[in-house]
């Protein structure tokens, strides 16, 4: 079953969460109705999306397009308490591990399975502002594959360019065994470099800070559709022109690693 | 009793822990040398039976083409990969080996999980005989950084060996989890494994919470192939390089370069404390050892000191700080932010590797603990944990490696990332890109690179799509990495909400059939299993009862007839009977039951018996002479 080029490609689509898919509006309650009119299939008891029964006490089955907010019983904000996240975050291993299933029945077995990956891939995505940011804006279907792109930002254009002619003469200097001298006058701009983009990543963080907490008082002040797009829109900019920077800083620090 | 057990199965040495529920605390099982230390060595004698631990350890000077040490090496591997291996190791492997290892030994032939299961049948042994009871339920431990490749290969050892695989732990882990047992400490804790074969490192937060103490792992890294075996081919490639220049040649006896290698591994064990050691060495018949010099005409004589000695290693110590940088750096924290340092390993003995590590985290490292015992001792609280016995720790591990998929043009696109808490999941959409296409090929990979040809291939599968529009499918995969780390992979058509099921052909690796095959297999050559065993013996032990009390039962009638009061005979005979049944059953502690209720049964008997014997023996002698 080997990859010929004659063989089509798998096509991925992303992002991959289910409530893309729905076009739901993100805007409303973060449960969804499948999870609210849940019945425990052990007692019968209603769950209300609990992970488990509130009567039986069963670990109860992880509703299809459960959002990672509303696993944590969070809003769809992005200003998070970390301390706050991290407690709730072990205080759900606790219960959700698969340690503590390891003589339960196979389907409990495979619900500790679910709910408890979901809980660290959950936790793993809300503790960084950055991939918080990402996560909300793939739920409302605005960060799909498409609109997924690297933007250069033009104050930067200068530096990017100054950089590429560094490159090449380090790469045409390390070819041709250049003296020390040049090549660690071409290190210092190239670190020069780094420190600049390093400073750029910065800034572009707390921009997206700043907007984030511009969303949370949308949300807040009861903002309407149109204003909460236009947020988002921002959002997605902002990440875009992060993902270009964030390249920029990898890319030259490995080639300050291998000269 | 605990019929779970913890098993660190080492590159070199194996062992088999339990936790004292008495005690309430872990120990290791010894074997029958009085050490807990298994070597992890397994010889095939002429007529085909299996040899492990010390026994098969000394067959590598004489059986050297019958014998393997440090099989962990291969677990899990393909032929192409262990080819720089190869030129160190005397691993023979056999030229027909496609995905699958397969390594001669003797004139049979095996893959890697089955030799390391003859490791764990031998360990379970041990712990069979220590309970008196079968053992069959096991958390093993493996290298943090094994892939996934390498963990089904030690799960499938475990099966093999006829133990459920509970869990694989990583060997830090576990490690971490006997330190934070024994010191009651909290904190940021890096644990700098080194090993017979392999290097780990990981940085762990332990945190008391109201229900218990949560151990979290924040990041591992690791060599799969870095470890003391190193150290003793380094100071072997010297000793060989000296020899050649003096015109002997070793590669015509494998036996020979067998006991150089004792030599030089006790050399360096002597180094751990002493500031200089002799090596000396008997060369072969034959060998022209003239130039050696007049005083040691067959013998490699050779003084190493401490600095030379740490010379040679440098480059191999060195080697472990790269993982132990990027650790950190994935942790993001620096040296001077963690609180204690705790060696495990055999390999952390060496002086070195101790300065090493304390100079880099600027203290000096916790070396209490045995560095061998350490990783079975946890691996055994571990398996108590999931009994329900320990019930205020938990452990949470991550992933050492990225999962991804191969995607257009040969790039793999990250869906997991290294360091995630395990369980962890992700869940991608799959759809056609041409019209009426049947299936959507998926290729998973592990590892930190671009490209999925620099990536460790994982496994490929085929989702099986209705013909229709190119991009009408909606296939949602989700994969899904295990508290043991080893993937899983479900599927459902998003459209109809079928769930697919996914026939994941391993890359490298045993398919379920083949695991199948090697069970039946094993079962034919194996040393018949504890519990045949007692009842092997539980029967013979019961017939020789039943012979003397039938022998005792005719001299008695034969000397005197009429002394057995009929109580005594009623219960005799209905003890006979009762012990006849048992032994046409399999029921081997049965069978003792009803051995001891003969044994009283017949006491009477025997003292009238001894007195009759006394009596007869009295009338012969004067008394005198009594
Ligand atoms: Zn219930």
């Amino acid at each position: 079953m080997d990859f010929s080029l004659s063989r089509p490609k798998p096509h991925r689509l992303k992002p991959v969460l289910l409530a893309s898919l729905l076009e739901s509006d993100f805007m409303s309650a973060p449960t969804t109705t499948a999870a609210t009119s849940a019945t425990c299939a052990n007692c019968s008891a209603p769950t209300g999306g609990a992970h488990f029964c509130p009567s039986c006490g069963k670990i109860q089955p992880l509703p299809r397009g459960t959002d990672f907010f509303s696993f944590f019983g969070l809003p769809q904000k992005l200003t998070v308490d970390l301390e706050q996240l991290e407690q709730r975050f072990h205080s759900l291993s606790w219960k959700l591990h698969p340690d503590h299933f390891a003589r339960a029945s196979d389907d409990e077995r495979q619900l500790s399975l679910d709910r408890s990956s979901l809980l660290n891939d959950a936790y793993r995505t809300l503790r960084d502002p950055v991939a918080r940011v990402e996560y909300l804006l793939g739920l409302a279907g605005m960060r799909k594959e498409g609109q997924k792109k690297q933007q250069a930002p033009p104050e930067l254009l200068e530096e990017v360019f100054e950089l590429n002619e560094s490159l090449d003469e380090l790469r045409e200097a390390r070819a041709s065994g250049g003296t020390a001298a040049a090549m660690a006058g071409l290190r210092a701009k190239l670190e020069a470099a780094q420190h600049k983009f390093e400073a750029s990543l910065a800034a572009v963080d707390q921009e997206l800070a700043r907007v984030s907490a511009e969303w949370d008082a949308a949300l807040d002040s009861g903002a309407d559709e149109t204003a909460s797009r236009k947020l988002m829109e921002k959002m997605n900019e902002v990440l875009n022109r992060r993902s270009y920077i964030r390249n920029l800083v990898n890319g030259v620090r490995q080639e300050l690693a291998e000269s | 009793m605990p019929r779970t057990v913890g098993i660190d199965l080492g590159t070199t040495y194996s062992l088999i822990a339990y936790q004292d529920k008495r005690e309430g605390r872990p120990k290791c099982i010894p074997g029958p040398y009085g050490t807990p230390l298994c070597p992890s060595v397994v010889s095939v004698d002429a007529d085909g039976s299996i040899i492990v631990g010390e026994p098969a350890r000394r067959r590598l000077l004489t059986q050297s083409e019958r014998t393997i040490y440090s099989v962990k090496r291969l677990m899990g591997r393909g032929p192409a990969d262990v080819q720089d291996e190869l030129k160190i190791f005397p691993f023979r492997i056999d030229p027909a080996s496609k995905n699958v290892i397969r390594v001669r030994l003797g004139d049979r032939v095996f893959t890697p999980p089955e030799i390391s299961a003859f490791i764990l049948r031998e360990l379970k042994s041990w712990a069979d005989e220590y309970f008196q009871d079968v053992v069959d339920r096991a958390v093993i431990t493996v290298p943090a950084y094994f892939n996934d490749a390498q963990r089904q290969a030690t799960r499938d050892a475990g099966r093999l060996a006829g133990l459920e695989v509970l869990r694989l732990v990583n060997e830090p882990t576990a490690a971490a989890l006997a330190y934070g047992l024994h010191e009651q400490k909290r904190g940021r804790v890096a644990v700098y494994d080194f090993g017979g074969g392999t290097f780990d490192i990981s940085i762990l937060k332990l945190i008391s919470t109201t229900e218990g103490d949560i151990y979290q792992v924040l990041s591992t890294n690791g060599d799969t192939h870095l470890g003391g075996d190193d150290i003793d081919n380094a100071l072997q490639a010297l000793a060989r390089e000296e020899l050649s220049k003096q015109g002997v040649d070793l590669a015509a006896h494998p036996d020979t370069v067998q006991e150089l290698r004792k030599a030089l591994i006790a050399a360096k064990h002597e180094l751990s404390d002493a500031a200089k050691t002799t090596v000396k060495f008997p060369l072969p018949d034959g060998g022209d050892a003239a130039l050696l010099g007049a005083r040691q005409k067959t013998v490699y004589f050779r003084e190493i000191t401490r600095a030379e000695y740490d010379r040679i290693i440098r480059p191999i110590v060195d080697r472990t700080m790269g993982p132990v940088r990027q650790a950190l750096a994935d942790a993001k924290l620096t040296s001077a932010e963690i609180e204690e340092v705790v060696l495990v390993g055999g390999s952390t003995r060496v002086p070195l590797v101790r300065s090493t590590v304390e100079e880099f985290f600027g203290r000096r490292p916790h070396a209490e603990l045995n560095p061998d015992e350490v990783v079975a001792l946890g691996a055994a609280v571990q398996a108590d944990i999931l009994e329900g016995g320990v019930n205020d720790m938990l452990l949470l591990d991550v992933t050492p490696l990225s999962l991804g998929i191969e995607t257009m043009g040969g790039v793999v696109a990250k869906i997991i990332p290294r360091n995630s808490t395990v369980p962890a999941s992700a869940q991608e959409m799959f759809t056609t890109g041409v019209e009426n296409q049947t299936g959507i090929d998926i290729h998973v990979l592990q590892g930190e690179r671009e490209l999925a040809k620099d990536c460790r291939s994982l496994a490929r599968f085929q989702l099986k799509v209705p013909p229709g529009p190119a991009g009408l499918a909606r296939i949602e995969v989700k994969f899904l990495i295990d508290a043991s780390g080893i993937l899983q992979v479900a599927a459902r058509d998003l459209r109809t909400g079928e769930e697919h099921k996914i026939d994941v052909q391993p890359s490298y690796g045993l398919d379920d059939a083949a695991v199948e095959r090697m069970l039946e297999e094993s079962i034919e050559f194996a040393e018949q299993d504890f519990s045949e065993r007692q009842l092997i013996e539980a029967r013979n032990e019961a017939e020789t009862v039943l012979q003397a009390t039938e022998k005792a039962l005719a001299r008695e009638q034969e000397e005197a007839p009429g002394d057995m009061p009929a109580e005594e005979r009623h219960a005799l005979n209905g003890a006979v009977t009762s012990l006849r049944e048992a032994v046409a059953g399999k029921d081997y502690k049965r069978i003792r039951a009803f051995v001891d209720v003969l044994n009283q049964a017949t006491m009477p008997l025997a003292e009238r018996m001894m007195n009759r014997a006394l009596g007869a023996a009295l009338e012969g002698k004067n008394l005198g002479e009594v």
